[in-house]
């Protein structure tokens, strides 16, 4: 097991990055009045993780005990049925689904299956927990529709229902439904906290840290936590004993991303624009997100650039990111991000070099 | 012969309408004004009285328009041909008389010309007709000699005064005199009546009173509108019959597609003459060459085609017709007997027909339909037609189809039929239907054909065997289909056994010219300028511009070049391919004048609109801009990309207002994508013909991207729950994958047999297998290379190479991108195959609970993943493990080895659930395939000159060296083995 998993926190108690949060989740799983959840922040920050411990805090070790079900359901709706493939994952005590999965067809997911999920009362209701839980992840991909039909099932179904919604922006998260929702944002953990999780790994794993070493891994991280224990665990294996000037792998996405920013700055014409387009392909045929390449390729680009044109570049990447979600073909935007760039740089160039 | 040229003034706004267009009208422009300075020229000729030999006017046009001028004679030939159309020519009547009685005033050949073009085929009959005869008449009836004593001779010397030459269709030239008219009407009266008496069977003076009294009603009707206004509205159309109709060719020379396809449509079916009449081909052979020969030579002079077109209809003039094919036979001849000899090399063969079925494709409205009847017809077929209106059922039309195409019909005039299956591509279910029929007979009568035909072929040469296949069930009479697309896919197969003829457009001086004829019939005034814009506006389509006429006339309204636009009812909705909007949108077209710089913004404006009506009819506007984007990045000139990026954001702005679209499905929205294609034109439309591609990339990455993610999806299913539950596909190639690699393949790892290691690697072996199994990552013999960057020691031998399964080393394999991964050994690799499969066996066994909840689909998965893994499972592992597990073991492989037998697939049924069976089937499995067993020797070979693989090599060549086994191995093309074995060996 990697070390991400091997030294997840299973438990509220022993959770070392957000423990206020989890003290106060463990208070109010006690008084057993939990109201519907809706965790937000960043990826790596650990919101799964607290998801996880707090079930465990309801129900117990047998939360742990989950089966995997691929189960297609029949939907009526209106004139034709629908066949929708969900995977869920399931407790006798929770259900965990990724409703967005179902794409533009979400809301069915969300009138027909949750509902029904929800509607069902658990049969062993002599244990002290008179409801289930549904896990939602990615709420935030949800299509607006389905947001609204959540909404009424959290109201109706829940005496015998919680809902704990997971994303990673509330601002694509209806109004509604936040108001329905304790809200709880899991920031990034700042560098020393960190450091302080890949120190306590490395004493369990008994190694020896020079100083500074997890410091760096810590600034390399991207302020994510698994990002930051996945490189741990790589320079451990890449080299032990560790040297305090050890070379940081790094993701290899990235790395491609900054060669195409110097691309970028070598040339400006639509020859290299199209040569860039094949890269960024190259890059979302691999699923790597269009908006973390724009913020990727934004952040490459600025490291070079001098400084009066970051501000004006920074308001276009704005534009076209803002563009990009409304638009289908993320391709179409990114591009016309590089050709801004392009554009703006060529012409600094040509007014400062003549 | 070559009066009927055209002598017409353009309005001014058609002139400029013309120039704007560049149109092929230049000799009409030509004819306007040149007449001018020629009669000039003329008059000063006549002033002056002198020897003429010399001022033969080089224009023909010029006789007729100077017959205003000249003496009545020449009137009263006009008058003539005038009263012989009676019917029609009535409206005009008005004109003439008119034109007569400003004779004097003006030498203006307006309205002149426009009589000319109004009648200009009975003036050419009457006066070819007429120049033959009348010599001896007016040599005896002129009784003044001193005044006109010739009016017509062969030589100008003697003729006194101004005279003209007219040339007769058989090249003889004559000369006519020219006489004055003079103001008086009374006295040109009275000559008419003097000189043209003995013309015609109705004296001409009755004749004349009548043309006189109509033109007066006339008059006396129209008065109330301007004199000057030569349209006049006229009687309603008697006929309520359809131009279309009424003026469809009847014969074959009337056609009016291209005289190459005409012809050979026309082949094709006389080919099947010697199977369907039975006859010799020679007795047809004159008929169809005289036809075709007469139809070749109507194409040679084209410019009086329409006056073979009336010569027929009205059935006068054959001798003229006649005549003038004799004239233009010898011309012809050397074209026409080339094919000649072809068709006689075929009909003498008489082979059998290769293309059974005739397919005539192209644009609506050309007249595929209408050549297929009359070439039919004209050879003796009764034509039964199938088109989309019927039913066209498989059944039914198989019973149809036979029953045309085997029956004779036992009525008393028996044509042999002859099938048009007309729009076979119109509605698809049923249109196959009968593609099925007729390939099924194709294909029976070919059989036939190879079968019998040789045999007959053998036996007696000839048309006999041809004959043979009338009897069979195979397709015995010819079969035309017609398909307004000829890649529609349910023609595809048709394609390959059909003949398949392209109707290309006729040009536009050809429909033109039958346009105007039917005009002329019609009594519709239409000036060809006109017509030819409107031919164009309609891409010829003959159909829809006859409609069109029809139409303006019963409206009583006129063509107007400048409102064809709106004018002109419907416009064929063409749907061009994405290629032509493309291009389109990155040619840009060029202009025709460059002096017509000062009205850019109308052709700007007229580009808007072409461009604009292209693009919407393509309509699917995400592949247009699909492929804008594709293309959009080539050869313009942009130094400051400030073009790129307006374009780029159009296209973001389109791709925008798509997404929302769709999202609110307001389709009418859609109106407005074309204009984004446009200001992309306007930006970067170069002049220089662009290559296009087909959007390749963005589909690419669609597919690909799709099945990326299928197998993070899948394998995150196959992960155990509690650790996948924690992962989304996302973060996992976002955060996890680059150091997942880094971790799945350690450098420190010593690729040597697992005890020969220390404490602590084995340690890290097992925390490695152990996320490997919890990450259900394996490797699998894979046929490609893994990694570019694994060093390519391995890729010149083409084996199999051990790669990740699931394929997680693919995403982060970009184009043009050396990651810095190392991955192991292929030794080490096959240590770690097995060692995973020993710890998820292990797994198994033990976590038995965990697995009952696991439900069936996991455990199924992971059996299947387990088969895959042993029969991955080479015998390099088995020879280290060997080593382990003792000499019984080793024994046992041994003789494995040795019988090497490949009914290995055997043990993959085996039962996974207890680990004890599962090893026994491990071993049994090891020799799965002899090559894997060679494998390893191949590449431990392979490996030795590799420094870096030092540590490898030398303890397994030892560990080889140890063994009894002595084999050899040839490389080459085949893996042939040669080794001795003996059965002591075996026995060992």
């Amino acid at each position: 097991m990697l070390w991400v998993d091997k030294y997840r926190p299973k438990n509220l108690d022993k959770i070392m990055v957000h423990e206020e949060v989890a003290q106060n989740l463990k208070k109010l799983v006690t008084e057993q009045d939990c109201p519907h959840l809706l965790f937000y922040g960043p990826p790596g920050s650990g919101k799964k993780t607290l998801i996880m411990a707090v079930l465990r805090q309801m129900f117990g070790p047998s939360a742990e005990k989950v089966k995997l079900e691929n189960k297609t359901w029949k939907i009526d709706a209106g004139s034709r049925t629908l066949d929708l493939e969900l995977t869920t994952l399931s407790s006798t005590h929770h259900v965990e689904l990724n409703p967005s999965d179902a794409g533009f067809q979400d809301r069915y997911i969300v009138q027909e299956i949750i509902k029904e999920m929800a509607k069902n009362r658990p049969i062993d209701t002599k244990g002290k927990k008179g409801f289930k839980v549904l896990v939602l992840n990615e709420v935030d991909k949800l299509s607006r529709e389905a947001q609204h039909s959540l909404r009424r099932t959290m109201e109706k179904y829940s005496a015998s229902c919680r809902l704990i919604l997971c994303c990673n922006g509330s601002s694509k998260v209806t109004e509604a439904v936040r108001s329905r929702c304790l809200n709880l944002r899991i920031n990034a953990p700042t560098n020393e906290q960190i450091i302080r999780v890949l120190e306590f790994i490395g004493k369990k794993e008994s190694l020896q840290l020079p100083p500074g070493f997890t410091a760096r891994i810590a600034a390399q991280s991207n302020r994510s936590l698994r990002r930051a224990i996945l490189s741990f665990e790589t320079c451990r294996v890449q080299q032990y004993p560790f040297t305090s000037d050890q070379v940081i792998p790094p993701m290899d996405w990235e790395q491609y991303i900054s060669e195409i920013a110097s691309d970028i700055m070598q040339e400006q014409s639509p020859k290299r624009l199209f040569l860039v387009r094949g890269k960024l392909y190259e890059l979302l045929i691999n699923c790597i997100p269009p908006v973390i390449i724009l913020k990727r390729l934004l952040s490459e680009l600025l490291k070079k650039l001098d400084a009066e044109l970051k501000h004006e570049v920074c308001h276009w990447a704005a534009y076209y990111e803002h563009r990009m979600r409304l638009g289908q073909k993320a391709i179409f935007h990114i591009e016309a991000f590089v050709a801004k760039f392009m554009s703006i740089y060529k012409g600094f160039l040509i007014a400062t070099f003549g | 012969m070559d009066m009927d040229m055209d002598m017409e003034i353009p309005l001014p706004e058609e002139l400029e309408w013309l120039e704007s267009n560049a149109l092929i009208q230049e000799e009409e422009e030509e004819d306007y004004y040149y007449p001018e300075e020629e009669e000039e020229v003329q008059e000063q000729q006549q002033q002056q009285q002198k020897q003429r030999q010399s001022l033969e006017p080089p224009h023909t046009t010029q006789p007729s328009s100077s017959t205003s001028n000249s003496y009545i004679k020449s009137t009263s030939v006009a008058d003539l041909s005038l009263a012989a159309e009676n019917h029609i020519n009535g409206k005009k009547r008005p004109r003439v008389d008119k034109c007569r009685s400003d004779v004097s005033s003006s030498g203006n050949e307006t309205s002149d010309g426009k009589r000319s073009r109004v009648d200009p085929l009975p003036d050419i009959e009457h006066d070819d007709d007429w120049l033959p005869n009348l010599p001896p008449q007016e040599d005896t009836d002129s009784a003044p000699p001193v005044v006109e004593e010739k009016f017509i001779s062969r030589f100008a010397s003697e003729i006194e005064g101004a005279y003209m030459p007219i040339t007769g269709p058989s090249g003889d030239r004559v000369y006519a005199k020219m006489s004055w008219a003079e103001v008086n009407d009374a006295s040109k009266k009275l000559r008419v009546q003097g000189y043209a008496n003995g013309l015609v069977l109705e004296p001409i003076n009755v004749l004349m009173e009548k043309v006189e009294q109509e033109a007066l009603s006339k008059a006396l009707q129209t008065s109330s509108e301007s004199p000057n206004d030569l349209i006049l509205p006229e009687a309603p159309v008697v006929t309520e019959q359809l131009w279309v109709d009424k003026y469809a060719p009847n014969s074959f020379t009337e056609l009016l597609s291209v005289e190459q396809t005409n012809r050979e449509v026309l082949l094709w079916l006389k080919q099947w003459d010697s199977r369907v009449f039975g006859s010799e081909i020679r007795d047809t052979t004159d008929d169809v060459l005289s036809a075709l020969r007469r139809h070749s030579a109507r194409a040679q002079n084209k410019q009086s085609s329409d006056i073979s077109y009336f010569g027929k209809k009205k059935g006068f003039s054959s001798s003229y017709q006649t005549s003038r094919h004799s004239s233009n036979l010898f011309k012809e001849n050397d074209k026409l007997k080339s094919l000649q000899e072809l068709w006689n090399k075929k009909s003498r063969t008489s082979s059998p027909l290769e293309q059974k079925v005739l397919l005539l494709c192209g644009p609506p409205g050309l007249g595929k339909t209408t050549l297929a009847h009359v070439a039919a017809r004209h050879c003796g077929y009764r034509v039964v037609e199938i088109n989309a209106s019927d039913d066209r059922s498989s059944s039914t039309i198989e019973a149809k189809i036979l029953d045309v195409v085997q029956m004779n019909s036992i009525m008393a005039d028996s044509k042999p039929k002859c099938l048009v299956i007309d729009e076979i591509d119109g509605a698809l279910g049923d249109g196959k239907g009968a593609v099925e029929v007729i390939l099924k007979m194709v294909a029976a009568g070919k059989k036939y054909e190879a079968g019998k035909g040789n045999v007959a072929q053998e036996e007696k040469p000839g048309k006999i065997s041809s004959k043979k296949g009338l009897k069979t069930a195979s397709l015995s009479r010819p079969v035309i289909c017609i398909c307004n697309d000829l890649f529609a896919p349910a023609l595809r197969p048709l394609r390959q056994v059909a003949k398949v003829h392209m109707f290309v457009q006729p040009t536009v001086s050809r429909v033109v010219n039958r346009l105007k004829y039917i005009c002329n019939k019609e009594g519709f005034r239409a000036s060809s300028i006109a017509l030819t814009a409107l031919a164009e506006y309609t891409d010829c389509d003959i159909r829809s511009c006859l409609n069109t006429l029809q139409f303006l006339n019963k409206k009583k309204e006129t063509l107007n070049v400048l409102e064809l636009d709106s004018q002109v009812v419907g416009r064929k909705d063409m749907s061009r391919s994405v290629f032509d909007v493309w291009r389109g949108v990155f040619q840009k077209r060029k202009l025709k004048h460059e002096r017509k710089s000062m009205n850019g913004c109308s052709s700007t404006a007229s580009d808007f609109d072409s461009l604009h009506s292209l693009i919407s009819n393509c309509g699917d506007y995400e592949l247009t801009m699909g492929g804008i984007h594709e293309n959009i990045l080539q050869r313009y000139h942009d130094p400051r990309m400030q073009k790129t990026v307006k374009c780029l954001d159009v296209l973001g702005v389109s791709d925008f207002m798509h997404q929302y679209i769709m999202r609110t499905q307001q389709m009418p929205l859609y109106v407005y994508q074309p204009t984004f294609a446009i200001a992309i034109h306007n930006l970067i439309a170069q002049i220089e013909k662009p290559n296009i591609e087909w959007p390749k990339s963005f589909h690419r990455y669609r597919t690909m991207f799709m099945e990326k993610k299928d197998i993070l999806r899948s394998w995150n299913n196959k992960i155990s729950p509690s650790i996948s539950r924690h992962l989304s596909p996302e973060c996992f190639v976002e955060d996890v994958l680059s150091p997942l690699l880094h971790i799945l393949s350690p450098p420190t790892l010593r690729p040597v047999a697992l005890h020969l290691l220390s404490e602590r690697e084995k340690d890290n072996i097992a925390q490695l297998v152990d996320t490997m199994v919890s990450y259900s990552i394996t490797y699998k013999n894979m046929k490609t290379e893994p990694l570019p960057s694994t060093p390519r020691y391995e890729g010149a031998l083409d084996t199999l190479a051990l790669s990740f399964e699931p394929p997680i080393s693919d995403f982060i394999n970009f184009e043009g991108y050396r990651s810095g991964h190392s991955g192991l050994s292929s030794a080490m690799k096959q240590i770690l195959v097995h060692e995973v499969e020993k710890q998820k066996i292990l797994r198994e066994s033990i976590g038995g609970p965990r697995h009952s909840y696991g439900g069936n689909k996991e455990n199924r998965a992971l059996l299947g993943e387990n088969d895959e893994a042993f029969s991955v499972k080479t015998y390099g592992v088995a020879s280290f493990e060997s080593m382990e597990n003792g000499k019984d073991k080793s024994k046992h492989m041994l003789s494995k080895a040795s019988t090497s037998t490949n009914s290995s697939t055997s043990g993959l049924n085996r039962n996974a659930t207890t680990s004890t069976k599962g090893t026994a089937s491990a071993s049994k499995i090891r020799h799965t395939s002899s090559s894997n067993f060679f494998d390893r020797f191949r590449k431990f070979k392979s490996n030795d000159p590799q420094g870096s693989e030092n540590a490898l090599p030398k303890p397994v060549t030892l560990e080889r060296d140890q063994r009894p086994l002595l084999f050899k191995f040839n490389e080459g093309f085949t893996n042939a083995i040669k080794r001795p074995v003996r059965i002591r060996e075996l026995l060992l």
